[in-house]
């Protein structure tokens, strides 16, 4: 890493617009393109204050600014564009936390990176509408949040309750949300309102280890911890009521469900094989990386391509668990309300992957390209018209959710032909982290959290006291201050804020 | 490589000195683990691990497993022997552990044997801490400085 002053630092970066920092050139060594992040004023000082921590003497050893991360990866072989920063960026395992960057698939030497996914591949968001209000909820809030916390099982060490052998695993793996369809745990239509319809077509299991496949198998279908959640929400704004409309969302208090979770074990230990491998194939290759953690492989090379096959299994995996977890929320409220889920229109709005690499069409210098997206903490958004998005959505864009923290708010976007053109049709993902968790639980009270939410009006379901803290709203950047920047930076436009009512947590 | 209960002498249930802390990182956590031994600091280091995922206090002694780790390097060593560790965990027998024993610790090979003593993770009877996802190499360090009789290591758990 290059080592200087801050003040020289900053010589690097340029503000070329309230919403917009320009990365330049020789900020990091060998950069083959610019880097860029989005953020406002708020959001500035904590990137920058990130940046000017690492630059204090004798910090070895420490971890690089999301700043330094985006520029990183800006080093990599057959990028095209720019290395962007999302306002949520933080800190990550390689790839800065909100970062997305765009390879070209015709470029022999051009890289695919399980850091440029992350761990929990296709970790994303689903949200589930219903017909009820508000005031329908309320008196058997408690009932109907401790119900949720029954129905899945959340937390370490949880397993999930879904009947499933190895068999069944392998067929899941192949077959995403089919698999689902075909056992019943969903309706046919919410393939529809799901990136990639639910299932990643060269997915292999054969690609997948045995070790993977152990992990995966006990906790199908589980919730997971950290900052995962199932939340019942409602809506408290809506920004676009055309888009809305088309999302079935028609009033203030309308009631909806969040489902945050993703591919847990097994996508990590996907993750894990996928990072020793490409140890090696970089040593024969001798592909240059400024960081050891941005491990990678050519994407023609076998290992990029076995990650790539073994990824998308672990992509059908997670929307195997999205939608377990569907069933089981339809089923606590089908029996709370005493009618089916058909009555309660508890229809998927739509389901969002925010850790994922995919093949798309991007014009680039005015040329049309195939190229492999990486998104990190980073959401697709595509605009009005794009043909990868149902027709439900085709004149409002796709939605993008937005999911907040423990007792914040919720949002969902659109995406726009301006975020098509800036950044690959990508956005923000969510709040992403201001604390560090061993600092949320010095400085956060437990007891003070939970009144709190209790003032606020939200039940609370959580598997371990310690998460309490460590994801106190406090712990995480402006979940509205990161959407304001999506919406003024026009990336993506605000449509509906959501507002937590119950939240049932690992 | 598993042993009935009835196996376990006395000093299988001394439980060694904590020797283990947790430092900072923005979305992980880091773990920072000393010894008068490599291997010392090394058991430790797994200990840590383990206790992030419950409170120890609830955890008894009652199944003992052995695992394997074989690397090419040192640092590889200790990411792969946290990793068996997690699966040890995550897998049958879901085993949480309260004590490492390693009993073969090859820094020329790189290969490590070690007991491990615990009970399988019950929701109910053991507190839910946090979920570990995977070990990482970023910001990996080991202290291994026999002149100053310094032993530590630091690994950033993903969580």
């Amino acid at each position: 890493m290059v080592v200087r002053q801050y003040n020289e630092e900053l010589k690097y970066l340029e503000k070329i617009n309230p919403y917009c920092w320009r990365i330049k050139m020789g900020f990091q060594p060998n950069m083959n393109v610019e880097g860029v992040f989005y953020v406002n004023s708020t959001l500035e000082k904590l990137m920058l204050d990130e940046l000017k921590n690492s630059c204090r003497p004798g910090m070895t050893g420490g971890f690089l600014p999301g700043v330094k991360q985006i520029a990183n990866v800006a080093a990599l072989p057959g990028i095209v564009g720019r290395s962007i920063g999302l306002p949520d960026v933080h800190s990550g395992y390689g790839f800065a936390i909100g970062n997305m960057a765009a390879f070209d698939m015709a470029d022999p030497k051009s890289i695919v990176s399980p850091g440029g996914v992350g761990f929990d591949i296709n970790c994303g968001v689903r949200l589930l509408r219903t017909n009820l209000h508000e005031k329908d909820v309320q008196p058997i809030k408690e009932q109907l949040a401790q119900s949720l916390f029954d129905h899945i099982p959340v937390g370490v060490g949880s397993k999930g309750i879904i009947p499933m052998n190895a068999r069944d695993l392998e067929e899941a793996l192949e077959m995403g949300m089919d698999w689902s369809l075909r056992e019943g745990y969903v309706w046919a239509e919410d393939k529809e309102h799901c990136e990639e319809y639910g299932r990643m077509l060269n997915a292999d299991p054969s690609k997948v280890s045995l070790r993977a496949k152990k992990r995966g198998l006990p906790q199908l279908g589980t919730l997971g911890a950290g900052n995962h959640y199932a939340e019942i929400q409602v809506v408290d704004e809506i920004f676009d009521k055309y888009a809305a409309g088309k999302m079935g969302i028609e009033r203030i208090g309308q009631v909806c469900v969040m489902i945050h979770s993703g591919s847990r074990g097994f996508g990590h230990q996907v993750a894990t094989d996928a990072l020793v491998q490409m140890e090696k194939a970089m040593k024969r290759d001798q592909i240059e990386t400024n960081d050891r953690q941005l491990a990678c492989a050519r994407i023609n090379s076998v290992e990029g391509q076995d990650y790539l096959k073994a990824m998308a299994a672990a992509a059908n995996f997670a929307w195997v668990n999205r939608s377990s977890m569907t069933f089981l929320t339809r089923q606590a409220f089908a029996k709370q309300f005493k009618m089916a889920p058909d009555d309660l229109d508890m229809h998927v709005i739509y389901d969002v992957s925010h850790n994922i690499a995919k093949v798309e069409e991007h014009v680039v210098d005015g040329k049309m390209k195939t190229l492999l997206v990486h998104r990190k903490g980073s959401t697709r958004a595509f605009p009005p018209h794009h043909p990868l998005i149902p027709v439900d959505y085709q004149l409002t864009g796709q939605p993008v959710l937005i999911g907040g923290t423990m007792g914040t708010c919720s949002y969902v976007l659109t995406g726009t032909h301006q975020g098509m053109t800036e950044t690959f049709g990508s956005t923000c993902h969510g709040a992403g982290r201001a604390l560090s968790r061993a600092k949320s639980r010095r400085n956060i009270d437990y007891k003070e959290v939970l009144t709190k939410l209790e003032s606020m009006g939200i039940s609370i379901r959580v598997a371990s006291p310690k998460l309490v803290m460590e994801e106190a709203p406090e712990s995480y950047k402006n979940v509205t201050d990161v959407v304001n920047t999506c919406h003024a930076a026009g990336i993506s436009k605000k449509t509906v804020k959501l507002r937590p009512i119950a939240v049932i947590k690992g | 490589m598993d042993e009935e209960l009835g196996g376990l002498t006395e000093d299988d249930f001394v439980i060694p000195p904590v020797k283990y802390e947790y430092l900072d990182h923005t979305a992980d956590v880091q773990l920072h683990a000393w010894g008068n031994t490599l291997k010392e600091a090394f058991e430790q280091c797994g200990m840590a691990m383990f206790a992030y995922m419950t409170e120890m206090p609830y955890v008894q002694i009652r199944e003992v497993h052995t695992i394997e780790a074989n690397a090419d390097d040192l640092m590889g060593l200790l990411y792969h022997f946290l990793d068996e560790l997690l699966f040890l965990f995550s897998v049958e027998p879901f085993l949480i552990c309260k004590k490492l024993v390693i009993t073969e610790f090859n820094t020329q090979e790189f290969r490590i044997v070690c007991k491990c003593y615990g009970e399988e993770f019950q929701i109910g009877k053991h507190p839910q801490g946090t979920e570990v996802k995977a070990i990482t190499y970023s910001a990996m360090q080991i202290v291994d400085e026999p002149k100053d009789n310094k032993y530590e290591v630091f690994v950033i758990i993903d969580i």
